[in-house]
C-alpha cells in the first residue's frame, strides 16, 4: 500500500502510481488535444479498480499510461518501483512482459496459435526459464479452459477467448493486470462471468486489476471506482 | 518445434491463396534459374566434349619449350621417340587412345585458286576416337591405305568448291626452310561444329607430312591422349607429370582446359548471361515478397500491436517477420527445385531444336542438365532473396506505434 514519505507518495511492491500530476496531449494536425489533464492516481497492490467514463473521456489513454504503452507529456508513471520515463522503449517492453498483463476489449489473441500457445507466448517473451508447460496448463485451468487448450481462437466463443486472454495476462505472475473494457464485446451474461472470474483471481491470488468500463453492472464489482470525463479524474 | 517457428509457418499459410501465388512466383523464379543453369551447363558440356573429341583430345604433350617458342620455330620442338612414349602412356589407367600429330601450314591450291590452310598430319586409325564429334559430311575418312588422301573442313571445301576425288597441291616450308609441295587427293569433307576450325583446317596422313616437311622419321609435334572420361583429366595429368619427372623427359603437358579456348569464351559469355538472369529473378522475387509481406503487416497491424503490448521487443517483431521470410524462402526454394527439375526433364525429353551457338555451325536439341550445384544455388537464392525482402517490411512492423497499432481496425 502507498505510504507517505516526506510529502511524496512512495509506492510499495506491486503498486502502480500515476502522478503526482500527469498530463497527456496529442497532436491532431495543428490542434493539440488534451486526453488527460493533471491526473494523479495510485493503484495499490491487490486492488480491483474500475475506471468508468464515456467514450473519449480518456479511459484508454489512462490505461495506456499505466500499461507503459504510452508516455505522458508531463508527469511520471511508476510501476512496482520502476520509473517508466527513465526506460528505453525496449526496457518498457521488458517491463510490460515482466510486470503487466493485458486484457483487451477485442480479446486480441493471435489467431494462428492455439489457446495453449497464446498463453505460452506470453511466458516466452518473459525469457525466464522454468516449467512452461505446467504454468500454461495451470493458467488455463484457472480460467476453466483446460479442455480447450488445443483450440484456435476461431473455434472458441467470445467468452472463451476472453478467458484465454486472461490466462495469457496472468500466466507470468504480473504485478498488475490492465483490462480495457474487457466485457464490451460480450453479452451481459458472459460479461458478468468474465468479471466474476477476474474478481475471483483477485481474491484468490491477490492479482491487482485495473479495468475500464462503462457498464454499470460491472462497476459494482469493483473495490474502488474512479470516474473520468474530459480527461480528468473525479 | 519452437513457438516462434510454428508462428512463422502458420502465419505464412494464413492467407493461403496469396501465399500460393507468392510461392508460385518464387518457384518459377527458382525454376528459371535451374532450367537456364542446366541449359548453360549442357552447352558447356557440349562445347567441351565436342572440342575434346573433334580437336584437342584430353591431354597433349609437346617438346619442352614448344608453347613458348614453338610459334616461331615449330620444327625445332619435335618429339623424337614417339613409339616408346606411346607404349608408356598406354599403360596409364583411364588412357584410351594415344596418337601423334604434326602440324603444318601453308597454301593449298586447286591450280586455279589458292588459299592458306592449317593442317595436321595424323595417324588415321588413332584419330578415329578423336574425331567422334567431327562428322564426315561428304566422301570418306582418312585411312593409312591411302597416304595421299586428305580430308578438309566443310568451310574450306566450300570456299574452294572442291569435293571428294578432286586433286589439290599443298605448298609449305620444310624444316630446313625450303619450299616443298605435295600432290594430294580430297578423300572427305568433315564438319566439327566449330566454324573457325572448319574454315581453315585439313588433315592428312602423318608419314606424308613428315616427308613433306623433311623431318626425321618418327618425329612428331604433339602426342594427343583421349581418356575414358573428361573428369579423369587431372588425375592422368598428374600421373604423366610424375612419369616426366621420373624419366627426365623433355616434355610439357597441356590439358584440354589450356587448349580449348572457345570453351572458356562460351563459359564466360553464358556465365554472364546466367548471372544477369539470376539478378533479374532475384529482384522480381524481392519485390514480390516485399509486397506480400507489406500487405500481411498491414492486415496484422493490431496483432503486432498486441504482441508489442505483451512485451515483445522490436527485435522480436523483426525476427518474427524475417522468420516468415525465411519460411517463404524455404518453401519457394522447394517449389522451385521440384518445378525446375520437372521442367528440365520435360524440355530435354521434347528435344526442342536450337540454332547454332556462337562460333558453331550446327544447331542442336536443347538438353537441360539437372546440376546439383545449380539446384543448391537456386535454393539458396530463394532463401536469401526472401530473407532480404522481409527485412524492410519487418523493420516497418517493428516501428509501429503500439497505441496506434492497437487501435487499428
Amino acid at each position: 500500500m502507498p505510504e507517505q514519505v516526506g510529502g511524496r507518495t512512495r509506492v510499495t511492491k506491486g503498486d502502480a502510481m500515476i502522478g503526482p500530476v500527469v498530463s497527456k496531449t496529442y497532436r491532431l494536425g495543428k490542434l493539440a488535444v488534451t486526453a488527460l489533464s493533471e491526473v494523479s492516481l495510485t493503484v495499490a497492490a491487490g486492488e480491483f479498480l474500475a475506471i468508468a467514463g464515456p467514450s473519449g473521456s480518456g479511459k484508454t489513454t489512462l490505461l495506456n499510461l499505466i500499461g507503459c504503452l504510452d508516455t505522458p507529456t508531463s508527469g511520471e508513471v511508476e510501476i512496482d518501483g520502476e520509473r517508466v520515463s527513465t526506460l528505453s522503449p525496449g526496457q518498457r517492453a521488458d517491463l510490460r512482459a515482466r510486470k503487466l498483463g493485458f486484457v483487451f476489449q477485442t480479446f486480441n489473441l493471435i489467431p494462428v496459435l492455439t489457446a495453449y500457445e497464446n498463453v505460452e507466448y506470453a511466458l516466452l517473451i518473459r525469457r525466464r526459464g522454468g516449467d512452461t508447460a505446467t504454468r500454461v496448463r495451470a493458467a488455463l485451468e484457472q480460467v476453466g479452459l483446460r479442455d480447450r487448450a488445443a483450440h484456435r481462437p476461431s473455434e472458441l466463443s467470445g467468452g472463451q477467448q476472453q478467458r484465454v486472454a486472461i490466462a495469457r495476462a496472468l500466466v507470468g505472475d504480473p504485478a498488475l493486470v490492465l483490462a480495457d473494457e474487457p466485457t464490451a464485446n460480450l453479452d451481459s451474461h458472459t460479461g458478468q462471468e468474465i468479471v466474476e472470474l477476474m474478481r475471483r483471481l483477485n481474491h484468490e491470488r491477490g492479482i491487482t486489476f485495473v479495468f475500464s468500463t462503462h457498464d454499470p453492472r460491472i462497476m459494482k464489482a469493483a473495490d474502488r471506482m474512479l470516474e473520468i470525463s474530459d480527461g480528468r479524474l473525479r | 518445434m519452437p513457438l516462434y517457428v510454428k508462428l512463422a509457418i502458420r502465419n505464412v499459410f494464413r492467407n493461403r491463396r496469396r501465399t500460393l501465388i507468392t510461392l508460385a512466383a518464387m518457384g518459377f523464379g527458382a525454376a528459371a534459374v535451374i532450367v537456364f543453369g542446366g541449359f548453360v551447363n549442357a552447352i558447356y558440356w557440349g562445347v567441351r566434349e565436342s572440342t575434346i573429341r573433334s580437336q584437342v583430345g584430353h591431354i597433349q604433350l609437346y617438346r619442352k619449350g614448344f608453347s613458348e617458342k614453338g610459334n616461331l620455330a615449330p620444327y625445332d620442338y619435335l618429339i623424337r621417340d614417339y613409339a616408346a612414349l606411346r607404349a608408356e602412356l598406354l599403360k596409364i589407367e583411364h588412357v584410351k587412345t594415344v596418337t601423334a600429330r604434326l602440324g603444318f601450314s601453308g597454301l593449298v591450291s586447286t591450280g586455279d585458286t589458292t588459299t592458306s590452310f592449317v593442317g595436321s598430319g595424323v595417324h588415321p586409325e588413332g584419330e578415329t576416337d578423336l574425331s567422334s564429334q567431327s562428322i564426315i559430311v561428304d566422301g570418306k575418312d582418312l585411312t593409312s591405305g591411302d597416304p595421299r588422301g586428305i580430308t578438309l573442313g566443310i568451310g574450306l571445301a566450300r570456299a574452294f568448291g572442291v569435293k571428294p576425288g578432286d586433286d589439290l597441291t599443298l605448298l609449305t616450308t620444310t624444316k630446313a626452310g625450303s619450299i616443298n609441295a605435295l600432290a594430294v587427293k580430297v578423300r572427305g569433307v568433315w564438319e566439327s561444329g566449330e566454324k573457325a576450325y572448319d574454315d581453315r583446317f585439313l588433315k592428312t596422313a602423318l608419314p606424308e607430312v613428315q616427308r613433306l616437311l623433311d623431318v626425321e622419321n618418327g618425329e612428331v609435334q604433339s602426342v594427343v591422349l583421349l581418356l575414358d572420361q573428361t573428369d579423369n583429366t587431372a588425375a592422368v595429368r598428374e600421373r604423366i607429370a610424375r612419369l616426366i619427372g621420373e624419366r627426365g623427359l623433355e616434355l610439357e603437358i597441356k590439358t584440354w582446359e589450356d587448349l580449348a579456348l572457345r570453351y572458356h569464351q562460351v563459359r564466360e559469355l553464358f556465365g554472364r548471361i546466367f548471372a544477369v538472369l539470376t539478378l533479374i529473378v532475384s529482384i522480381m522475387v524481392v519485390f514480390g515478397i516485399t509486397n506480400t509481406m507489406t500487405m500481411a503487416i498491414f492486415e496484422r497491424t493490431r496483432e503486432i500491436g498486441t504482441i508489442m503490448a505483451l512485451g515483445t521487443r522490436r527485435r522480436g517483431v523483426i525476427s518474427m517477420f524475417v522468420l516468415e521470410g525465411v519460411a517463404l524462402g524455404v518453401l519457394g526454394g522447394i517449389a522451385g527445385v521440384v518445378l525446375g527439375v520437372a521442367l528440365a526433364k520435360i524440355i530435354s525429353a521434347f528435344g526442342i531444336q536450337l540454332p547454332p551457338p556462337p562460333g558453331s555451325t550446327r544447331g542442336f536439341a536443347v538438353q537441360i542438365f539437372v546440376v546439383p550445384e545449380v539446384l543448391v544455388q537456386a535454393f539458396r537464392l530463394s532463401i536469401i532473396t526472401a530473407t532480404l525482402a522481409s527485412l524492410y517490411p519487418a523493420w516497418r512492423a517493428a516501428r509501429l506505434d503500439v497505441v496506434e497499432a492497437l487501435r487499428h481496425v
